[in-house]
């Protein structure tokens, strides 16, 4: 793990959210049985494991794990929804434990829960109840809604029910919601979930265009999308089992983690069986096609190993022309493949 | 004194909010007027069948009608006030918009208190309605000071709202299944007097209504405005009202504050 060595933030610039190692265990749930003495049914569940990291200001952050690497904890603890077992965060200074009231009004939230809102009230409505809820007097609430809702492309539809909306319209309205009292932070879970995706890429670059201008809003972004990661966010942290397995930018994570790279060689002058008895005996594992007049070879290597050279050198040999060579780098969900297998097979030499 | 206007006006926020989604249920509001005037027309045709008996030991019972519409009216405040604080945290769970209420500077209990704030408001009308039908279509007047008989309701309430508090906590740690509402419900209709005085009951069963607080205010709003009574007449069941409250009322909130504590650490603040 990378992690400690970045706590010193050695870039100097300052820092958001401070974690530091980070603990939550979920106790056994509460039951009458457990007054009598009873020892409970389902054992503790161990969330997060040690978690330090800095998010800087103005910076977009990427949070990407597989299902139940606690990324959604992680996030809810920084918004003050759940209590960490040990360790702290802090958000410009405030515990998320002890100073959760001022905490909050620095923090905007947005999840892909379309039930967050009253549905048979109008956008406007629901907008107003939130910014009530911050004590923003009426006049600037309104004029902070008109100019979210024109912000998210909403402003035609100030007047309507918010479940008359499109699923990307309510995630929109999430957003809209979470930016309401201008926080220098923003806390996005899978903003793109149920985007189809043109809507997706438009909030995409909404969301980049956020910690762009003259007051940057600093983002910590969970997403399953690796694309969306990869595209918006300038440092990111992989969480599995409720440890951060490697912090830092999309492309030294590729680079740092030893993966395999795919190779796509287009011949021509040569048939499909040609290349395959050409190929075969040199590298395993080797598929072909054709494509018109063209023949595909792909296969997969580990990074500098010397199957490129093999395969090339026969292929040079055999006075075949080539067209292009092109190696497909490991993408981040085969980085985070690796790491889950890594996982399995800790576990399984624990067995 | 900030922290006062705060919650006031976050109280204005639930209600503002509360009342536009109740008027986008018209239909809901007009039943339940009407069903309050099905109920006071037909307490009106029971009590029809003791016109002319002589002899009621009761003395808040010699007009069975008024007697009725004030247990109906007492009654529907209580519990509306209780029910109201115990499924504040519910229904937000249950709409799904709790975590996200949590995420503005409001605290649980902030959010108890302004999110039951229509409720008062609606459980004083509809109240008031049992009177005012009583009044308007059957002539039941009562002489006593409604000012006093007001006073006393607001104390039972309070009390009420204490085990309102509990119920809360019950619910954020179980979710379902909370046995005060259970209890405190079905014991104070049956028991307290709101459809015929305690006194009937066998006396092992007296002694249940004995530990209600509904009983005593019931007993003591009858009394004012039945029976005229004063504030020296009413000052037993004043006294054990005080008396309920003095206890129940730090317990609910010591309660509450770790039932709070509890749910933030299981995670389970916002599950239902």
């Amino acid at each position: 793990m990378r992690t400690s060595e970045k706590l010193a933030n050695p870039s100097g610039q300052p820092v958001a959210i401070a974690i530091r190692r980070l603990t939550k265990t979920y106790p056994s749930p509460f039951i009458l049985a457990s007054l009598l003495g009873r020892p409970p049914r389902k054992p503790p569940v161990q969330a997060l494991r040690d978690v330090s990291f800095d998010v800087h200001d103005g910076e977009i952050f990427g949070l990407i794990g597989p299902n139940g690497a606690g990324k959604t904890t992680l996030t809810k603890i920084i918004a003050t929804l759940v209590q960490p077992t040990s360790g702290s965060v802090t958000v410009k200074g405030f515990d998320s434990v002890s100073e959760q009231p001022a905490l909050r009004k620095l923090i905007g939230l947005a999840t892909a829960e379309e039930r967050s809102f009253y549905w048979r009230l109008t956008l406007e409505q629901n907008l107003m109840f939130f910014a009530r809820l911050y004590g923003m007097p009426k006049s600037q609430a309104r004029a902070r809604i008109a100019e979210l809702l024109a912000q998210v492309d909403l402003e035609n539809s100030a007047h309507q029910r918010f479940g008359q909306l499109s699923t990307g319209n309510k995630q929109r309205m999430a957003i809209a919601r979470a930016l309401l009292n201008k926080p220098p932070i923003l806390l996005l879970d899978e903003p793109t979930r149920s985007l189809d995706p043109l809507a997706a890429v438009r909030m995409r670059s909404f969301i980049g265009s956020l910690a762009l201008g003259d007051s940057p809003v600093t983002v910590l972004l969970t997403s399953h999308n690796l694309n969306e990661i990869e595209e918006l966010c300038g440092r990111i942290a992989i969480i599995s089992h409720g440890c951060i397995r490697e912090l830092d930018t999309p492309d030294r994570i590729r680079t740092l983690h030893k993966a395999r790279e795919r190779v796509r060689l287009v011949l021509d002058g040569i048939s499909r069986e040609s290349a395959v008895r050409m190929l075969a005996p040199k590298l395993s594992e080797v598929e072909v096609s054709e494509d018109g007049s063209k023949t595909i070879v792909t296969f997969a290597r580990e990074v500098d190993d010397d199957r490129l050279d093999r395969g090339l050198r026969a292929v040079l040999e055999n006075h075949t022309r080539v067209i292009s060579c092109e190696t497909e780098r490991a993408s981040l969900l085969e980085v985070l493949e690796a790491f889950e297998r890594e996982e399995a097979v800790k576990g399984n030499a624990k067995l | 004194m900030r922290r006062i206007f705060s919650l006031l006006g976050r109280m204005r926020a639930f209600v503002v909010r509360d009342f536009q989604l109740a008027i986008s249920y018209r239909l809901a509001f007009f039943l339940r007027v009407l069903t309050i005037l099905i109920v006071v027309t037909i307490a009106y045709y029971i009590s029809r069948i003791f016109v002319g008996r002589e002899g009621n030991l009761f003395v808040e019972w010699r007009d069975p009608l008024a007697a009725w519409i004030t247990g109906l009216a007492v009654l529907n405040y209580f519990m509306t006030n209780f029910s109201s604080l115990a499924n504040a945290i519910r229904n937000e769970q249950l709409q799904g918009t709790l975590e996200s209420v949590l995420m503005t500077p409001i605290s649980v209990p902030g959010l108890i208190v302004a999110s039951s704030t229509l409720d008062f408001f609606e459980a004083t009308l509809y109240s008031s309605l049992y009177l005012v039908f009583g009044a308007f279509f059957f002539g039941v007047t009562y002489d006593g000071s409604y000012l006093l008989a007001f006073m006393i309701l607001i104390l039972t309430t309070l009390v009420f709202a204490s085990l309102g508090i509990l119920s809360a906590s019950f619910a954020m740690v179980f979710k379902r299944g909370d046995p005060i509402a259970v209890l405190l419900g079905t014991s104070t209709a049956v028991f307290s007097g709101v459809f015929f005085p305690p006194q009937l009951l066998p006396e092992g069963m007296q002694n249940i209504s004995k530990i209600l607080p509904a009983t005593y205010g019931l007993e003591a709003i009858r009394g004012v405005l039945i029976e005229d009574n004063g504030l020296n007449e009413a000052r037993g069941p004043i006294a054990t009202l005080l008396i309920f409250l003095a206890v129940l009322l730090p317990i609910s909130l010591w309660v509450f504050s770790r039932a709070v504590r509890r749910a933030k650490r299981e995670g389970s603040l916002i599950q239902y």
